[in-house]
């Protein structure tokens, strides 16, 4: 059984009308799935206690945000990232973000509880969020909250990330977790935010040979991804064998997003979804809980994302988009929406060094599967 | 960044009268591969791993025995840094004369030791990301207030830098690289452009 969760106070996770992270993007797809005709019936979670957020965020930080969203003067705020470009203070920010995390948190107790087998939450997705402080548009880490809630329960999760940016925040929260598996596929840190995710971040302690990272080249195409992502994510998820899978469905490593460089396409985000639901099967038990992520580029998210939940709900998927919405939502942002469900094929121009890059990443995924063999089958 | 700020202390030393063999224990011991050699407290020395494989190796025409002094093997006088040298400066040295250590010394007092590792971890602080920052490469031109330009659009933008690096490159163009403090970067490269800057990084699409 799949249920979707979602409330509509994620809307007021607002950073204002210049910043990228904009609630239009759920709006549309919300309405886009309407209009296909699969309205989403979603359970509404309650924001989170301040006890939920001090289970991965320190007291400090979550006092800081509480208070610059009140208003009040932070001591220091570059420290805690707050009230920078990425993350300017908005009021409500505080209440906005604990409901995004109450979503992430109803779907791990709907996973634990066996309430469902499959979870939507149509929101969070916050990975850049660290322990005492916010970053690259994320205030609190609903998926680390989440992650340790299946923990404290006793239950070992892997987590896989496929948003265009590294996982930073939920890798460095449960770096020396043994109970924890993260796989993030991202565009190199040496070219993108936030820097990090490099191979050689194995995790440390007992959760050494647990953190795994893909940093891609950019303008990576999907066939170099996708054979990167099953060289890994199968593997690592046999050897783990977790009791719950939660995927970050970032839409950004599409070709037309404006602050990355790596070049999916929609059909490429399809095949991802039914694999990660085919490795769900045949690793968990089906027990997986996908959320969303980043994704800034209107043309091609709400198509992404309505592929997601028309994949988990076994919908079939429309060739076409319906007039209505492209028509409504042309008007409303004064842009030229695509008239289908999919990237035309090639959805962009041959790319240059084509060969190299994937080289590349055939290399980079090599290495690090060389250095996790130690880690999982003992000495070779 | 200052050798005081990246050497190792307390020191392990030997006396100058140890034996080869103990001093290998101790090597393997602690896991290092330089002891500063003393005698009386003051450094006489350095002996290197290396020193004691090629006293001992059976391929010498005349091997040292394992229960030879160290000092007949040691490197001396011993090549020391202060507290206060430059990390360059102290990477200099043990460039020019090829050497893996320096002892540190703060008038007559052994204080602390540099290797080759600990220079390789000041260059991962100076070029590291210890922050969640993006990768920002423009190209200036090799006038005064160039720098300052593009700092100032930085500033303008509330964007912190949390590290630069320059280098000359073969136009006598700088290249500099910066990590920046936002995720938001491909926007800020192509405000830039508008500007005049030549940004190297992030690229333009390839089409």
């Amino acid at each position: 059984m799949v249920i979707d969760v979602y409330d509509p106070n994620y809307l007021a996770y607002d950073f204002g009308p210049a910043h990228p992270f904009s609630p239009v993007r759920l709006e549309m797809l919300l309405d886009l799935l309407h209009e296909l005709g699969h309205p989403v019936g979603p359970m509404a979670p309650q924001p989170v206690s301040r006890e939920d957020l001090l289970t991965v965020h320190s007291e400090e930080y979550v006092s800081a945000v509480e208070e610059a969203d009140r208003g009040e003067p932070v001591t220091d705020p570059d420290r805690f990232g707050l009230g920078t470009p990425d993350n300017p203070v908005f009021p409500g920010m505080d209440q906005a973000a604990r409901y995004l995390v109450g979503g992430t948190l109803l779907g791990a107790h709907l996973l634990f509880y066996d309430k469902a087998q499959t979870v939507i939450q149509l929101g969070g997705g916050m990975h850049h969020a660290q322990r005492d402080r916010a970053s690259g548009f994320c205030v609190y880490n609903d998926l680390a909250v989440a992650i340790r809630y299946l923990l404290d329960h006793g239950a070992t999760v892997a987590y896989l990330d496929i948003d265009v940016h590294h996982g930073d925040g939920v890798q460095t929260i449960f770096y020396d977790e043994p109970s924890v598996l993260t796989i993030s596929l991202h565009e190199s840190g040496q070219y993108l935010f936030p820097g990090t995710g490099e191979v050689h971040e194995l995790g440390k302690l007992h959760g050494r040979g647990r953190k795994l990272n893909v940093p891609l080249a950019p303008f990576t195409e999907a066939d170099s991804y996708l054979r990167a992502f099953s060289a890994v994510v199968p593997q690592a998820l046999a050897w783990f064998r977790p009791d719950f899978l939660v995927v970050q469905a970032g839409a950004d490593a599409h070709a037309g997003d404006p602050l990355a460089d790596l070049l999916l396409t929609t059909q490429a985000f399809e095949t991802l979804f039914q694999r990660c639901l085919e490795y769900a099967d045949k690793f968990c038990r089906g027990r997986v809980l996908f959320t969303l992520g980043g994704g800034y580029d209107v043309h091609s998210v709400p198509r992404i994302w309505a592929l997601l939940y028309l994949t988990i709900h076994g919908h079939p998927v429309a060739s076409e988009l319906p007039a209505s919405w492209r028509q409504r939502w042309q008007e409303r942002l004064g842009v030229d929406l695509p008239a289908a469900m999919h990237d035309p094929n090639p959805a962009y121009p041959p790319v240059p060094l084509r060969e190299e890059i994937a080289d590349h990443n055939r290399s980079i995924t090599n290495r690090l599967l060389d250095s996790l063999m130690p880690y999982w089958y003992g000495s070779v | 960044m200052l050798v005081r700020d990246i050497m190792k202390s307390p020191v392990v030393v030997a006396e100058c009268d140890a034996t080869l063999a103990s001093t290998y224990s101790l090597m393997r011991e602690h896991g290092i591969r330089h002891v500063p050699v003393v005698r009386q407290g003051k450094l006489v020395g350095v002996v290197t791993d290396r020193d004691l494989r090629l006293a001992t190796s059976a391929l010498s025409t005349k091997p040292f025995s394992p229960k030879a002094r160290i000092e007949k093997v040691m490197s001396q006088p011993a090549q020391t840094a202060d507290p206060l040298d430059p990390v360059e400066e102290a990477a200099r040295t043990m460039r020019q004369l090829k050497i893996g250590c320096l002892p540190v010394m703060s008038g007559a007092d052994l204080v602390g030791i540099v290797t080759g590792l600990d220079l390789l971890d000041a260059l991962l602080r100076l070029t590291g990301v210890s922050m969640p920052s993006g990768r920002l490469e423009v190209g200036l031109p090799d006038h005064p207030g160039e720098l300052a330009r593009l700092a100032a659009f930085l500033a303008a933008k509330q964007v912190n830098i949390r590290s630069i690096l320059s280098h000359a490159d073969a136009d006598d163009r700088i290249r500099l690289v910066l990590r920046v403090g936002t995720i938001e970067l491909k926007v800020i490269a192509q405000e830039l452009r508008t500007q005049g800057f030549e940004v190297l990084w992030p690229a333009l699409s390839p089409w």
